[in-house]
């Protein structure tokens, strides 16, 4: 295959997120495991200041260590919104570097919540992974909830609180949540727009809670507040759709105790910086658990597939379940729209077995379907209103 | 031939031995804020004169004059030029990358040393005009060059001096450029004003206030650290102030008569929180009532209808809300016996999490935590606490936001370690923090209590009691004490006997790293170390050059 011939692709990493090293961790190997024979593949760091960069230096991890020193070694490039562009635009001299396809692959705000993905459409280029509402209703943990239950699928409840009201009414805010129906200590209450473990706590006391949403709202305008399950267990499974929808083997975090509590879950690290990625890839997990019961097991993958589905998402995407160890209920309780690895150490596991190569060349074919369809579409009615 | 190229190396050893000296020095000027008195001053008490550099080249300066021209006087040349090299290279470092306060290369540093050097190579490069110019024996001879390196070792502190003094029109101009620009953003903004100013405890209030601000009523601006002088300011307006930032909290340090009122003319203030009135940097004010009156220039820059919030703990605090009344002039603290307080905390206790409390705030109780360990930080959040709710915060959700405040780096701060726990309170200590943080090591689980110190500084004449009454107080409560330095050992050894404290258990020790190094061959497991003050490389009196 001629140089010419293979097909150009952005990979976009880091940004303004919590979750910035996570991403730039899963961009690496991502960039290791793509093709090099199909693929030309150009790296695109987003500082955590929000300005865009590209050169070789950025395959190597040991350049991160001196960021932002170093980044006037790179070129600084921006996607213009201007459909035809077809490519990066470089600041230096407005020239043009081309690209097919274009692979974010952010966790968290601005990445994985529909922003970025904004501004593909606007550029109207092809991408990998869910669209914009896909996107930002999953990162929206208070609207894929509502969304969800409305198609079936089982979530646990939740208050959504404003931080206006807290600012305003704090005792008035405290005093009806409790008053609710079913929201009895311990609660739980967290974030309803970050993706990462911060600013999450569980609330046993009556004192605790206002504390714990003033919390919150240090990094969110709103915050969720649910009744804690105690005894846990987690199953998540990755989904992905290239020719129709496929499910990954599941896998099941465990604890040294045997029960993943929830503090478990969230609060590892003390709530420090680490975001879940990094707190997945250090978890201990079972993979394809074989002692799990066969039913759990085609629950979780019959309600991924749906949620997926419902969803509108679209590349590979990662559904955590948990289930209430007291009554063996399953619950929805988060998608991850461009999960940490990509999943990959799921899909390898998995029968038919996916290596990471495939995934990444699968999730831009599909891309590059999507836009192509998108294309189809007429949008051009020509101007009649202002021409009569 | 073989004695012109020894002598060139010579010449070209003494150059690159002047560069990294120039630096050295540029360091301790740069901590001394580029003030050419404080730095002859800091030279005279450390005697921080070249001795190594000089007296390599006088040795070889004498086995020239001793033998002249002979092999061995060359010898003893080529072993001068290495030996300097050595010095510069490896024994002192680069002080750009070394030492506990390092050479920050601002553009001012940059300019100033270059001047300085460029003066000093000047005086290095005088052999090599004297051998072309006079041509005769074709050599730079080894007596001037030996003589013009140990005149630019001795030279260098006077060729910074100089060189800042050359350079001040520039600076000048550039500060100015800088002081209107920052002005001109600040008016074109206009975020609401808040200034602090106090004898200690001002950078914590101000870090609690942005912060809590922030949570409670808007985005605020605040310089990080402790800037507080017009320079750090205008910088950090300049880089970092934006339009969505509602209020602005801005440090005032005095350091002198006149520099609140500065700072009060540049950034005007539409309400302030005095933290306290003290007897921190005597030496600069001459007596506590001139302290009074350089921390009382922020009330009087405040607008009738401003806020005054004042530490009511602190009688000259107090005294500033009363000679300095506003349209809302408010007390907090904690000592209901000295007057009145419009907002109180009762109740305090500490644990390895944090500090409980109750405040008390226009007749009702709000009860919470903050993660801030130690009085002093319970006071910055009760003034923070009550400026944000003169401002129009609500109690309530303001008591439950200073759970969230984040530590100030190093102002007693708990770092929980799998064996032994440090208590860092490194940051220019005073008696009342050091007694608070003395309380908290007493208040937290521990098998032994451990503190290293080198005391307290600018109390001037109280120093040496303050130093002793604090040691006899650390004697009823450690286990282990070490004394840093030579600043305050005699003070803080007097204390400790004068309390019984055994001497076995006193350990002097000349730096603060080979205190940590006599700490690491003797802490075991369940040990809590208090860090009280670190007095940078300015007092720790190991200089030598």
């Amino acid at each position: 295959m001629t140089q010419s011939k293979r097909t150009r692709v952005a990979v976009l990493f880091g940004g303004r997120s919590v979750e910035h090293e996570i991403s730039v961790i899963t961009a690496l190997q991502l960039m290791q495991a793509i093709d090099p024979a199909v693929y030309d593949v150009t790296p695109v760091y987003i500082a955590p200041s929000g300005t865009w960069h590209t050169g070789p230096q950025l395959l190597n991890r040991s350049f991160y260590a001196k960021v932002p020193g170093n980044l006037g070694t790179l070129q600084e490039v921006t996607l213009l919104p201007k459909p035809g562009t077809r490519g990066l635009t470089k600041l230096s001299d407005s020239s043009i570097i081309p690209i097919d396809v274009f692979l974010p692959a952010f966790h968290g705000q601005y990445g994985e919540d529909g922003c970025i993905q904004g501004l593909f459409e606007m550029a109207d280029v092809p991408y990998t992974g869910s669209n914009v509402v896909s996107s930002a209703m999953t990162m929206n943990k208070y609207a894929c909830k509502i969304f969800l239950k409305e198609h079936g699928i089982p979530v646990l409840p939740a208050q959504l609180i404003a931080r206006s009201d807290a600012q305003h009414d704090i005792k008035g805010v405290v005093e009806r949540v409790l008053a609710t129906e079913g929201y009895s200590l311990p609660l739980f209450v967290k974030p309803c727009n970050l993706g990462s473990s911060i600013g999450v706590s569980k609330v046993k006391e009556v004192s605790e809670l206002a504390p714990a949403l003033a919390k919150v709202f240090r990094f969110d305008t709103h915050a969720l507040v649910e009744p804690c399950v105690n005894d846990i267990m987690e199953i998540n499974c990755s989904v992905r759709d290239y020719e129709g929808i496929h499910t990954s083997v599941v896998e099941i975090p465990v604890s040294q105790s045997g029960v993943l509590s929830y503090e478990e879950k969230y609060l590892r690290g003390g709530g420090k910086k680490s975001g879940p990625s990094a707190g997945m890839a250090s978890l201990t997990r079972v993979i394809d658990p074989q002692d799990l019961d066969p039913e759990m097991k085609s629950s979780v993958i019959d309600l991924a597939k749906r949620s997926f589905t419902a969803l509108g998402c679209s590349g590979v995407a990662r559904l955590d379940f948990i289930v209430d160890l007291a009554t063996g209920k399953l619950y929805f309780n988060e998608l991850n729209a461009f999960p940490g690895s990509c999943s990959f150490y799921l899909w390898v596991r998995s029968n038919p077995r996916v290596l990471y190569t495939t995934l990444i060349h699968n999730m831009i074919e599909s891309a590059l379907k999507h836009h192509a369809t998108a294309a189809s579409l007429d949008r051009n009615i020509g101007l009649k209103a202002l021409r009569s | 031939m073989l004695a012109k190229l020894i002598t060139i190396t010579l010449i070209a050893a003494i150059l690159l031995f002047t560069w990294r000296r120039t630096l050295s020095y540029l360091r301790y000027f740069q901590q001394e804020e580029y003030n050419t008195t404080r730095f002859i001053a800091w030279i005279k008490s450390n005697r921080a004169y070249d001795t190594r550099g000089s007296l390599i080249l006088l040795l070889a300066l004498i086995a020239h004059l001793i033998f002249p021209g002979s092999g061995a006087s060359l010898v003893i040349a080529l072993a001068s030029a290495v030996l300097l090299l050595f010095i510069a290279n490896v024994l002192e470092g680069d002080p750009r990358t070394t030492g506990k306060i390092r050479l920050n290369m601002t553009q001012r540093a940059t300019k100033t040393a270059w001047v300085a050097y460029g003066m000093l190579a000047l005086v290095g490069l005088i052999p090599l005009w004297g051998s072309c110019c006079s041509c005769s024996h074709g050599s730079p001879p080894l007596t001037l060059t030996a003589t013009c390196g140990i005149l630019m070792a001795q030279l260098t502190p006077v060729a910074l001096m100089l060189a800042t003094r050359i350079l001040s029109p520039v600076e000048r101009s550039l500060q100015d450029y800088y002081y209107n620009d920052a002005k001109r953003i600040l008016a074109d903004l206009n975020p609401f004003v808040i200034g602090i100013t106090g004898s200690y405890g001002k950078t914590g209030a101000k870090a609690a206030l942005g912060d809590l601000l922030t949570q409670t009523l808007g985005s605020t601006f605040w310089p990080k650290k402790s800037i507080n002088t017009v320079m750090g300011i205008t910088r950090t307006i300049r880089e970092t102030m934006r339009p969505h930032h509602k209020y602005a909290v801005i440090e005032m340090g005095a350091y002198n008569i006149g520099s609140i009122k500065r700072l009060c003319d540049f950034t005007p203030p539409k309400a302030a929180l005095v933290t306290a009135v003290g007897i921190m940097h005597l030496e600069r004010f001459g007596s506590p009532e001139n302290v009074y009156k350089a921390k009382s220039e922020i009330a009087q820059a405040l607008p009738e209808d401003g806020i005054l919030v004042c530490n009511g703990d602190s009688p000259n605090a107090r005294r500033m809300a009363q000679e300095h009344k506003r349209a809302t002039t408010l007390l907090y603290g904690f000592d209901l016996t000295k007057g009145h307080l419009d907002c109180f905390a009762t109740d305090i206790t500490y644990d390895e999490s944090g500090t409980s409390f109750v405040i008390h705030y226009k007749g009702e109780r709000y009860p919470g935590r903050t993660p801030l360990l130690g009085r002093p930080a319970l006071s910055n959040a009760l003034g923070a606490f009550t400026m944000a709710c003169a401002l129009g915060a609500e109690p309530a959700f303001a008591v439950a936001c200073l759970g969230n405040l984040p530590p100030v780096d190093n102002r007693l701060v708990l770092d929980k370690g799998a064996t032994v726990s440090y208590l860092r309170d490194a940051y220019n200590s005073n008696p009342t923090g050091f007694e608070a943080a003395l309380d908290v090591l007493k208040n937290l689980p521990a098998t032994r209590r451990i503190l290293i110190t080198p005391g307290m500084i600018e109390l001037g004449d109280q120093q040496y009691d303050e130093n002793k009454r604090l040691a006899r107080l650390a004697a009823s409560i450690c286990d282990l004490v070490y004394v840093v330095g030579t600043t305050n050992r005699e003070a803080i050894v007097a204390g400790l006997s004068e309390a019984d404290f055994p001497r076995s258990k006193t350990i002097i020790a000349d730096s603060r790293d080979e205190a940590f190094q006599l700490l690491g061959e003797q802490s075991a497991a369940g040990d809590l170390v208090l860090i009280e003050n670190d007095l940078g490389d300015l007092h720790e009196g190991k200089v030598r050059f």
